[in-house]
């Protein structure tokens, strides 16, 4: 038998072999993206689209190694934080919703990332991600006047209307109604009607308002980006609030002045108010939420529109890379996988997500299934809306850095005609007053 | 001998004085850390807020950091801005209403309850729960006795054929409704001070005025209540200096509306900062509150002597 000479470097050389060989296929398996090992944190306020992308979360870590993690708040609270962070170049979130209505600030403050050095460099990503797919009047808003885009649709909040009991309005011997004039009608026929109110809306009144100021020939803006001189105390501007604020106080449930936007879902799932125009995701749970009482009853069409043509608000939120994450590349990578085309696909497929910003899913066949309801072709009306939104220029009052600070006072001058404290007219001067100061606080002209 | 003796007074005197300096330094000394905690905490921010409410400071133009081209700007802003003077009586209005309900219900629940009986002491825990609870929970609370189609009031008021208008949707009530949930919340403080105060109160001093033919109102008017009046004062100004910072409320159940109907100025100066980024401006806002703050507290304090008293 032959002896075995057992040295000191045999036995190193035997440890180093079996150590590769035992972990080298676990960190190949992994190693599948070179930001492997690396985590993300991610900030939004709650949408259904994170409700429906989070189960595919595992997925997404599996195939790059990348660990997400994701902050969901309520709209306004996520809003007032994320400005705050992002106001302070901080690095703590690394992919975040850019909020519609913080586009224009967040992105001219350059607190956001241009993405066109991930999308046009191909070793990063590939021709077939496709970024001209994404619906021009939806990305209009994320793009900044050089056309560098800072941000890629998640949600294309288009405006239809839902009502909820189709069938009282149609017992009245009415169909939906597809002007304002024609809403009233229908309001009229059918408020109180087996105790439902004929209209429901929430609290975000500079929403809920303009497509119906619009409508009737008023804007918010002169002429949005360019210039910010508020319209506020037009003619047509007292004449459409007045409008609506009758809407809300003589058709709505009581308390309809103080309704969230759950609360004014809730209101049609439970058959306590009819119709609401507001932006598609919450319609379509009339039809698909397992408690909604309402799923046979529930029709939907465009939002009416009014003399001046119809307006119908779209909000486009969109992911977004902050200026101060450390970790914009995987952070890319995870946007790159969530707004692909196949993973929008499957969400559409697998959870019927409606909001979808890609041209080619929105035209595909699973979506038009997804969003037939009750026999109702919805998918034909989103796409409609968003054909209707053009290159977005009526929406550009939204964009404005300045927005926040006046929808504020549109929404106080609503609440104070709703509650009879002051004629709309009076209510809006107001409004416009303020506003004007509120613009200039900000740094802006206004012509006067 | 007389010399030697001025001399060794004179010797002791420095000594002393010498002893007292060391001491008075000693003194310094042991008080310097919690002092310097006390400016890095209190007073730095406070300075921060001054210098800041003299700059035009919007978080989306870093420009306007340390631009002290108008420091004035602001305030002189603030003369012209009515949504401000209306948030100021607005907050007057709140502060009056809740600093007076509390107290009275305070007091009334402090004479009710002050007794030894185990049925008494157990509901003074039961009193206690609204204080201790979260102002975020305390807030949903109302908000679901105030939402119609959520809220046991609103169905017991059907079934009794009432018609009760929307509470926090209606210009009529919506500060009251305010008020109400603020006072439910902070009742129990000025309770438990005042029953505090009364648990010490001599038997004697009753016992007296028993003998002097006093009647129980006249006891607690003339013996009680001047006896805890220095717990009544700190109780007032404490629910006072609390009132101006409502927050929580006014922020779940009305948003500063219905319009600006509840809109306090501590409410008015988040949304500036928070809402739209001016923080230069909310600042001066909240200098001004701070100085009402103040001013209201100085006044109460003189008017009721008790500076003198302590």
């Amino acid at each position: 038998m032959k002896a075995v000479t057992v040295s000191r470097r045999g036995i190193l050389q035997a440890t180093a072999g079996a150590t590769v060989a035992l972990y080298a296929p676990a960190v190949l398996g992994k190693a599948k993206s070179k930001y492997a090992g690396t985590t993300i944190h991610g900030g939004a306020f709650s949408l259904p689209f994170h409700q429906y992308l989070k189960n595919y979360f595992p997925e997404f870590e599996e195939q790059t190694g990348i660990k997400v993690n994701f902050d969901i708040q309520a709209f306004p609270v996520y809003n007032q934080r994320m400005d705050l962070e992002l106001s302070t170049g901080g690095s703590s979130y690394d992919v975040i919703i850019v909020t519609f209505i913080y586009q224009n600030r967040w992105i001219g403050a350059g607190w956001v990332s241009n993405l066109d050095e991930f999308t046009t460099d191909p070793n990063v990503t590939p021709a077939d991600w496709d970024a001209g797919d994404f619906v021009p009047g939806v990305e209009a808003s994320m793009r900044d006047a050089k056309g560098h885009t800072y941000a890629y649709g998640v949600e294309a909040g288009a405006m239809i209307l839902a009502a909820g009991r189709g069938d009282l309005i149609e017992k009245a011997g009415l169909s939906l109604p597809t002007t304002m004039d024609d809403l009233i009608k229908v309001c009229e026929a059918v408020n109180g009607k087996d105790g439902v109110a004929a209209w429901t809306a929430d609290k975000l009144h500079h929403w809920n308002w303009p497509p119906y100021l619009q409508a009737m020939g008023g804007h918010i803006f002169k002429n949005p980006p360019y210039n910010l001189t508020p319209t506020l105390d037009t003619p047509e501007a007292a004449k459409s609030a007045a409008w609506y604020a009758n809407l809300l106080t003589k058709y709505g449930p009581p308390g309809v002045l103080s309704f969230t936007d759950d609360q004014a879902m809730q209101s049609q799932l439970s058959g306590r108010a009819n119709m609401r125009t507001n932006a598609i995701t919450w319609g379509l749970p009339l039809a698909k939420d397992p408690n909604s009482r309402v799923s046979k009853t529930v029709r939907y069409g465009m939002v009416p529109r009014g003399p001046a043509g119809d307006f119908p608000g779209v909000a486009c939120h969109g992911f977004g890379i902050p200026a101060g994450s450390r970790k914009k590349g995987a952070a890319w990578e995870f946007i790159k996988w969530a707004l692909s085309k196949q993973m929008l696909s499957r969400l559409v497929k697998e959870h019927g997500y409606p909001s979808v910003c890609r041209r080619s899913v929105i035209h595909s066949e699973p979506f038009k299934e997804a969003l037939t309801l009750n026999g109702q072709d919805v998918a034909a009306l989103y796409a409609k809306v968003l054909d209707q939104l053009g290159d977005g220029s009526y929406m550009r009052y939204r964009t404005v850095p300045v927005f926040p600070q006046v929808g504020d006072k549109i929404n106080r001058a609503i609440e104070a005609i709703a509650t009879k404290q002051m004629s709309a007219e009076a209510a809006l001067k107001q409004a416009q007053a303020q506003a004007i100061e509120a613009i200039r606080m900000g740094g802006y002209k206004v012509d006067l | 001998m007389s010399i030697s003796l001025g001399t060794t007074g004179r010797v002791t005197q420095v000594r002393r004085i010498g002893l007292e300096r060391q001491r008075r330094w000693f003194l310094v000394w042991c008080l310097a850390p919690a002092l310097a905690v006390l400016v890095a905490v209190t007073l730095a921010p406070t300075i921060y807020l001054v210098v800041t409410s003299l700059t035009p400071l919007n978080l989306t133009n870093p420009m306007t950091a340390w631009n002290f081209h108008q420091p004035l700007l602001n305030y002189r802003l603030l003369l012209s801005d009515t949504r401000f003077q209306n948030s100021l009586w607005v907050q007057a209005k709140l502060s009056f209403w809740t600093v007076t309900l509390q107290m009275l219900i305070g007091i009334g629940f402090a004479l009710l309850l002050n007794t030894r009986s185990g049925m008494m002491q157990a509901l003074r825990t039961v009193f206690l729960i609204p204080m201790v609870l979260p102002p975020i929970v305390v807030a949903i609370i109302w908000k679901v006795l105030y939402t119609p189609d959520i809220s046991p009031m609103y169905w017991m008021a059907k079934a009794l054929g009432w018609n009760l208008p929307t509470f926090i949707t209606d210009p009529q009530w919506a500060l009251p409704a305010i008020i109400a949930a603020d006072t439910w919340e902070w009742f129990p403080l000025t309770m438990l001070m005042v029953l505090a105060a009364l648990q010490t109160l001599p038997e004697e001093l009753l016992d007296a005025a028993s003998i002097d033919g006093a009647r129980s109102w006249q006891a607690t008017l003339y013996v009680i209540l001047p006896f805890i009046r220095g717990t009544l004062m700190v109780a007032a100004l404490f629910r006072l200096i609390d009132s101006i910072k409502a927050f929580p409320l006014i922020y779940l159940l009305t948003d500063g509306g219905p319009g600006s109907v509840t809109e306090v100025t501590n409410y008015y100066a988040f949304e500036q900062a928070f809402n739209f980024s001016y923080l230069g401006f909310s600042s001066a806002i909240t200098v001004v509150l701070v100085l009402v703050a103040l001013l209201l507290s100085w006044v109460v304090v003189r008017m009721t002597g008790w500076s003198a008293e302590a």
